[in-house]
């Protein structure tokens, strides 16, 4: 009935705008009126857990207290950047951030795209579906598990790598979690092993996309198994390669917060104090919210900035970009 | 596929599986390692000299762990944040996927569009931290939930695969008399249950391993989730070398199990349910990463 008597009202002094704008929008609106308790409860969510915090990156410009919490508070400009920059541990965290994250870049992003080329030579189906299974399994639990299972290998205490010595060398036990010369060898170890299989599948689903004609030219050309696999697998994924690198790349700054924390004790603090750590234990271990708000600041604009670089210079070098 | 079969690729090939293989039984060995001090008695485990299979089978271990409060108060912690937050961050995701899949959706584009810029930039650990306390979310079994609710990334794969959906189901139900939370719910979640299958695991298997939350927002104990305790527990000191005599001193008390042996069986109990669920949706998670590859 109400349909009915809107219709009789429009006529011609409607104007041309409502017609074709509005009308439709409204029929719009009521057709698909359900689902806006989806959007409703979204855009609330987005308003407090989004935009809230992001109105929070101010206290890297203001003095926290716990009275005005979020909002208030008064400004002191780059006060707290000041800080963090006058830190003795300043340099040293950026060393290790950069460290580790370094020898992340080089020692663990080959390894699933070996990993990829190992798996697709393998032609008899169902070891190469176990082997995979097999190769996802550390993705797939915690690291703190990871982390757990590793210290009861190396352990001084009856661990097996210790034992192992023990009983074929005759060595004394060493206690690797403490000696820092084992400290990154163990983090590229233990981070290859939990990422290794899964990142591969980015890698095999890009060879298995490459056409087979190819293989068979060549073959027919006379190359040998390792001349199609430089000459036409690789080239083939470049692409892929390239543009996890720069994904990668972005994260160069965290360095993998989970691990790091989980894996830092005392005697290693020197070399593992990362920006990410330290934020945390300055910010909610420490009380000292509008400093950990900075540091996490400048980390993220310093990721940024490194991003936009590399995307620059492989728009240059190989013409592939994120944006 | 070109059958190339020279010697030297027939060394090759050879050299390779071994080398596949071998890698794989090296993944593996960690965790068969721990079931097999996980099914062993544990005073006779601290002997060393376990490698492949228990020397003293018991499942002692096991009882010890599911008879201690604390651990069994973690593990019903950890299964209903798993539970409810996979279920209900489905549904929303989905339900504004779907929202935004349809083509005459008012505002599909601003949307969008919203959603898309608020992936890009976020307000950082400690600011969100704060809310959190102003909200009252810490201590708070909510905290488990609510800050991961939405992401951008798992909405873009659900509302392409709601687009591959032809348009003409709808219309179906739309003549049928559907409105469009029932078309919705009873055609396209049913229609899409392998993308739904690929975010529930990453999402489950997500609030299974969390133990930062649990770590750093909670510090009422009786709200930690099993893998924030067994966090805690790794980090206790290393148990101490004991000698011989010790052991036999030990012994005497006739205990049940060790520390040692309960954290590793701690480590296995946490491990299983993984074990159980990941296998069994290869086929889509791996199509579910391509698919994501390509949106990133």
């Amino acid at each position: 009935m109400k349909a009915k008597a809107r219709k009789e009202k429009t006529p011609q002094n409607k104007s041309l705008f409502y017609e074709q704008k509005i009308r439709p929008a409204i029929k719009d609106i009521k057709f698909y009126r359900g689902l806006y308790w989806f959007i409703i409860p979204a855009l609330v969510w987005y308003f407090i857990f989004w935009l809230i915090p992001l109105y929070g990156i101010t206290l890297a410009f203001k003095d926290f207290n716990y009275r005005d919490g979020l909002f208030g508070n008064d400004w002191v400009g780059l006060k707290y950047f000041k800080t963090f920059i006058a830190n003795p541990q300043f340099w040293m965290m950026i060393r290790n951030t950069l460290t580790i994250s370094i020898l992340k870049m080089i020692l663990c992003f080959p390894v699933p795209i070996i990993f990829a080329l190992m798996l697709n030579e393998i032609q008899h189906p169902l070891s190469k579906r176990i082997m995979q299974t097999i190769s996802y399994l550390p993705h797939f639990v915690s690291w703190v598990i990871i982390v757990a299972i590793l210290n009861k290998f190396i352990s001084p205490y009856g661990g097996l790598i210790n034992e192992l010595r023990e009983k074929f060398f005759g060595l004394t036990p060493h206690y690797y979690m403490g000696d820092t010369k084992w400290f990154y060898p163990l983090i590229i170890l233990t981070h290859n092993y939990k990422t290794m299989g899964f990142s591969s599948i980015l890698y095999l689903s890009a060879i298995a996309g490459i056409d087979q004609e190819l293989y068979e030219a060549a073959y027919i050309d006379g190359a040998g198994k390792m001349r199609s696999l430089l000459s036409i697998t690789l080239p083939c994924i470049k692409p892929t390669i390239v543009l996890n690198f720069i994904l990668n790349i972005g994260g160069l700054l965290a360095a993998g917060f989970d691990q790091i924390y989980l894996m830092t004790n005392p005697s290693n603090e020197m070399i593992a104090n990362v920006l990410d750590v330290y934020s945390i234990n300055v910010g909610i271990k420490g009380g000292n919210f509008s400093l950990a708000t900075a540091v996490g600041l400048f980390t993220s604009a310093i990721s940024f900035l490194i991003v936009w670089a590399t995307n620059r210079i492989s728009r240059r070098i190989s013409e592939i970009s994120l944006w | 596929m070109v059958k190339n079969k020279t010697l030297g690729y027939r060394v090759g090939n050879t050299i390779n599986y071994i080398a596949v293989f071998l890698l794989c039984a090296m993944m593996l060995y960690p965790f068969w390692y721990l079931l097999v001090l996980s099914f062993n008695d544990g005073v006779d485990a601290m002997k060393g000299g376990l490698y492949f299979w228990p020397r003293k089978f018991t499942l002692e271990n096991f009882k010890t762990a599911f008879e201690n409060e604390e651990i069994v108060d973690a593990f019903i912690i950890s299964i209903l944040r798993t539970v409810i937050g996979t279920v209900l961050t489905l549904f929303a995701r989905a339900g504004v996927a779907y929202a935004l899949s349809r083509r005459r959706f008012w505002g599909r584009q601003a949307l969008s569009f919203f959603f898309y810029f608020t992936g890009l930039i976020g307000g950082g650990m400690i600011p969100s931290y704060i809310l959190y306390r102003q909200l009252g979310l810490l201590n708070n079994f909510w905290i488990y939930i609510l800050p991961g609710m939405y992401s951008f990334f798992d909405m873009v794969m659900l509302r392409t695969y709601f687009q591959g959906i032809p348009d003409s189901m709808e219309e179906a139900a739309c003549i049928d008399g559907c409105g469009s939370l029932r078309t919705f719910f009873q055609i396209y979640i049913p229609l899409s249950k392998p993308i739904l299958a690929t975010l529930a695991l990453f999402a489950a298997v997500g609030h299974w391993n969390d133990w930062f939350v649990g770590m750093f927002y909670i510090t009422d104990r009786s709200l930690q989730p099993a893998a924030t305790l067994l966090q805690r527990l790794i980090s206790q000191v290393d148990l101490t070398k004991m000698s011989n005599q010790q052991i036999d001193a030990y012994m005497q008390n006739q205990p049940q199990t060790t520390p040692e042996a309960l954290r590793m069986t701690f480590v296995i109990v946490m491990t299983i349910p993984i074990l159980c669920v990941y296998p069994f949706l290869q086929k889509y998670f791996v199509k579910g990463v391509m698919i994501g590859a390509v949106k990133a």
